[in-house]
């Protein structure tokens, strides 16, 4: 069963400016507190949207993250705490450290990023931008018409050589000869594509884009908390709330309020479905 | 005042020396007409209907002139015929531009620049009518053939065009989603009073809604009549396009009925009944006994499975089959049924994970694919164009066999010997189909597996392709086809197995296995059935009709 998530169904826009937030703000911040909050976050929201494939591919990415951090001292000596001597060389904590974090960094954008192709999907980000250059949008939307479209075709044209008994020899030949085939049917798809555009009236007047999501008022005040909450993580991190520094000593700010907005930030959209799940069950139970 | 005048537009294109691909033609066509344009591939009517919107028209040179609401079409401006002339063409996938349905249906409202009220408004109205809501947010590329034909036939209307005009729009499709399609066009111009201007191969669905039927010939209007007088001209003209008319049409003039020609399954019927009051003598055409003898499998099934993923459904489902040596076999079924996964099975395209294949006695497994497609097994796809790589026809056919000698017969065989020196692209579906089988055929194949081996081709050509195929079968090649076209198949097969469920579920002759459906067989089966016992085609029909007048006398 696929469960609902809310936080898709806001306008694009309001998805768009969380992930920009968040990733942007993960890259950027090394601080235990905040790669925590980040890394559970994108941790938790990637996993309530994929379910068992998303657990499979976290499961992958922890063995390379704990790969990462383990390697990193290796390669980086710095630090004052000596653990161990490998191949001669010093094993410290703090090169340890950084290289745990470095990969909760790397971990946490993993997440976004897939989170951000569950959530944002082509033709959402195309409505987003359509409308700034409609004739980049409507191209996007074409090649991603077309790359379904050309794999069936090849498939297809496989398929009929193989039944005439042709493909067996000469890999690469062959190859070549369903390249030829392919573009060449292609093109003469794209003569009638091409009529059927300016039968449509395609290049008689400015170009519109049919905007399929609409901002409602709910949509504006997630915008603005977004925007708020954003604003006052950038504004702690400049007063020095982020700051961490792990080599060749750590030195780590103390907690802040700035790593409690940040938290309320990235637990967004697993905020939004805890209270969609709340709201939707007591107006069942008829309180 | 006339919706179009067409005066005296001759045209040709720069290419054909002298040939004229429009001669003369005059016609005038009225606001919320239904007009069928008929004639052979190659006749002028893509032509024709191309000079009725400027973007369209071919290059070349051209005499006579086309007035729009009684305005010179060149001077409409692009976006007036943008939005009132709506062109929908044959291929359904090409058609489309975007890859979700919403923001196809939206695409002609886009370019025209509307304002999003407008637009919501319209897509809106459109998905309704149409009943695209439960698939408005998919992907294009989940669609079937049919729904993408209604997406572009929605998205077209959503314009609100004064003026329809289809080229071909079902060829592609299958029987169901045809009929569906031309439903939603009757529709449209019964309830929005569009004027419809169509070209079509399937008659039988349309001709007894429309207004008025023309038919081209070379370039040239021959008729342009009523739908009900069209029928005796060609009869009269012996007019090749006279196979192409609807089963009640050609059964009246095959015995000079008397009275008004019948148009549907309905009208056929009450005429026939009102023929013979009396009860019948002659009700069956004389039968050989069924083939119960022992014979020579060329290929058999055995309970073969089949799916494309470990989690989704069986597509095959315990198929099984024995195809006689020498026959033609045909199995026809409804769409998305496996039929032609079943064909993939055979030819080790798909590999079942059940089941055994024999082909000729035997299993598939132990031929090496030297052996099994060069002189035992070949396939022609559904789409002949998969199996074009070069520039002509000639040189696509070299590239099966160097033996020149062998070329020319293979061509003489398949009527393309005029095509070798054409690029493949610029033929007519009909030929695209007889080069391909050609290619096909220069491996020698004992048994022949066609895939809707009429899909997209006319009357004229789909009896041509008949004449080679029986040829080939005089010839010892086991043909089996898969195919939609009952009509095709109950007048050329041997033995038909309907498809369904991912199974073979009866198998028989065609006279005993349409005469026996009420609803799954012929037009000619249904006129007749309450008179004639399997009677499936036209010439059934005639032939009964012909023995109990006489009897009667």
């Amino acid at each position: 069963m696929i469960m609902r998530d809310s936080f898709s169904e806001y306008h694009p826009a309001v998805n768009f400016v969380f992930f920009v937030g968040a990733i942007g703000c993960g890259v950027v911040f090394q601080h235990p507190a905040y790669l925590a909050v980040s890394v559970a976050a994108s941790l938790l929201y990637y996993l309530t949207l994929g379910r068992k494939k998303a657990a499979k591919a976290i499961l992958w990415m922890l063995v390379v993250v704990v790969c990462l951090a383990a390697v990193n001292p290796i390669f980086n000596t710095r630090g004052a705490h000596v653990l161990f001597s490998l191949f001669g060389r010093p094993y410290t904590q703090e090169a340890l450290v950084y290289g745990v974090a470095l990969s909760g960094v790397f971990l946490t954008m993993f997440l976004w990023f897939g989170c951000y192709n569950y959530v944002l999907t082509g033709d959402k980000f195309t409505s987003l931008f359509g409308n700034l250059i409609p004739s980049i949008s409507l191209l996007l939307v074409m090649v991603l018409r077309m790359v379904p479209a050309f794999i069936k075709k090849t498939k297809q044209i496989i398929g009929a050589r193989m039944s005439i008994g042709k493909g067996e020899d000469d890999k690469l030949r062959e190859g070549m000869t369903v390249l030829g085939t392919l573009v060449s049917w292609a093109l003469e798809g794209s003569i009638v594509t091409a009529d059927s555009m300016r039968a449509r009236g395609y290049g008689t007047a400015k170009r519109q884009s049919f905007l399929i999501y609409r901002m409602r008022k709910r949509d504006w005040w997630l915008l603005l908390t977004e925007a708020v909450l954003l604003a006052a993580v950038i504004a702690g991190a400049c007063l020095g709330q982020a700051n961490a520094v792990y080599l060749p000593a750590m030195g780590v700010a103390p907690l802040s309020w700035g790593a409690i907005l940040y938290g309320i930030y990235v637990f967004i959209p697993l905020l939004i479905n805890l209270k969609e799940a709340i709201v939707w069950h007591i107006s069942r139970s008829g309180i | 005042m006339a919706h179009f005048q067409i005066r005296d537009l001759s045209f040709s294109y720069p290419t054909s020396k002298n040939k004229k691909s429009l001669d003369e033609v005059s016609l005038s066509i009225e606001k919320g007409e239904y007009i069928v344009l008929c004639g052979k591939s190659g006749s002028g009517k893509t032509t024709l209907l191309r000079h009725l919107k400027t973007v369209l028209t071919p290059h070349g040179k051209r005499s006579g002139e086309v007035l729009f609401n009684g305005v010179p079409i060149a001077e409409v401006s692009q976006r007036d015929q943008s939005a009132k002339i709506g062109y929908v063409m044959q291929n359904p996938d090409d058609q489309i531009v975007t890859d979700k349905v919403w923001h196809e249906l939206a695409f002609g409202l886009e370019s025209l620049g509307c304002d999003q009220k407008t637009m919501r408004a319209r897509v809106a109205e459109m998905a309704c009518y149409f009943g695209i809501q439960d698939w408005f947010h998919r992907d294009v590329s989940n669609l079937s053939g049919g729904q993408k034909q209604l997406l572009n036939l929605a998205s077209i209307m959503a314009m609100q065009p004064e003026v329809l005009i289809l080229d071909e729009p079902t060829s592609q499709l299958d029987p169901v989603a045809a009929s569906d399609f031309l439903n939603t066009v009757r529709k449209i111009n019964t309830e929005l009073g569009t004027t419809i201007i169509i070209t079509e191969h399937r008659l039988e669905d349309i001709f007894p809604y429309a207004d008025r039927a023309i038919i081209m010939d070379s370039g040239k209007v021959i008729a342009d009549d009523t739908p009900r007088n069209i029928g005796k001209l060609l009869y009269e003209q012996c007019s090749d396009m006279f196979a192409a008319m609807p089963t009640p049409v050609r059964v009246f003039y095959g015995v000079n009925g008397e009275g008004a020609c019948p148009l549907t399954v309905r009208e056929g019927r009450n005429w026939l009944s009102d023929t013979f009051t009396e009860p019948l003598t002659i009700c069956e055409i004389p039968s050989l006994p069924a083939d119960d003898e022992v014979y020579d499998a060329a290929l058999s099934l055995k309970e073969l499975w089949f799916r494309y993923e470990k989690d989704s459904p069986d597509i095959l489902r315990s198929v099984s089959a024995e195809i006689p040596k020498g026959s033609m076999y045909a199995i026809v079924g409804g769409n998305g049924a496996g039929k032609s996964t079943a064909l993939k099975a055979i030819c080790g395209i798909c590999r079942p994970y059940r089941g055994k294949v024999k082909v000729f006695g035997k299993p598939i497994e132990k031929y090496k694919a030297k052996e099994l497609f060069g002189g035992c097994l070949a396939m022609l796809p559904q789409d002949p164009k998969s199996l074009f790589v070069k520039k002509t026809v000639r040189e696509d056919l070299e590239e099966m066999t160097k033996d020149s000698q062998k070329i020319a017969e293979i061509a003489a065989v398949c009527e393309i010997g005029h095509l070798l020196e054409s690029h493949p692209y610029d033929l007519s579906g009909g030929e695209q189909q007889r080069s391909a089988l050609a290619k096909v055929l220069l491996t020698e194949p004992r048994l022949l597996l066609l895939d809707e081996p009429t899909k997209g081709i006319d009357s004229f050509f789909k009896e041509k392709l008949a004449d080679i195929l029986c040829k080939l079968k005089a010839q010892g090649i086991t043909i089996v086809m898969v195919s939609h076209d009952v009509e095709f198949c109950a007048k050329y097969a041997d033995l038909v197995s309907m498809f369904f469920d991912g199974q073979i579920l009866t198998t028989d002759t065609p006279r005993r296995f349409f005469g026996g459906n009420s609803f799954y067989t012929t037009a000619a089966g249904r006129m007749s059935r309450h008179l004639f016992q399997q009677a499936v085609t036209a010439e059934d029909v005639i032939s009964l009709y012909q023995q109990n007048k006489e009897a009667l006398q």
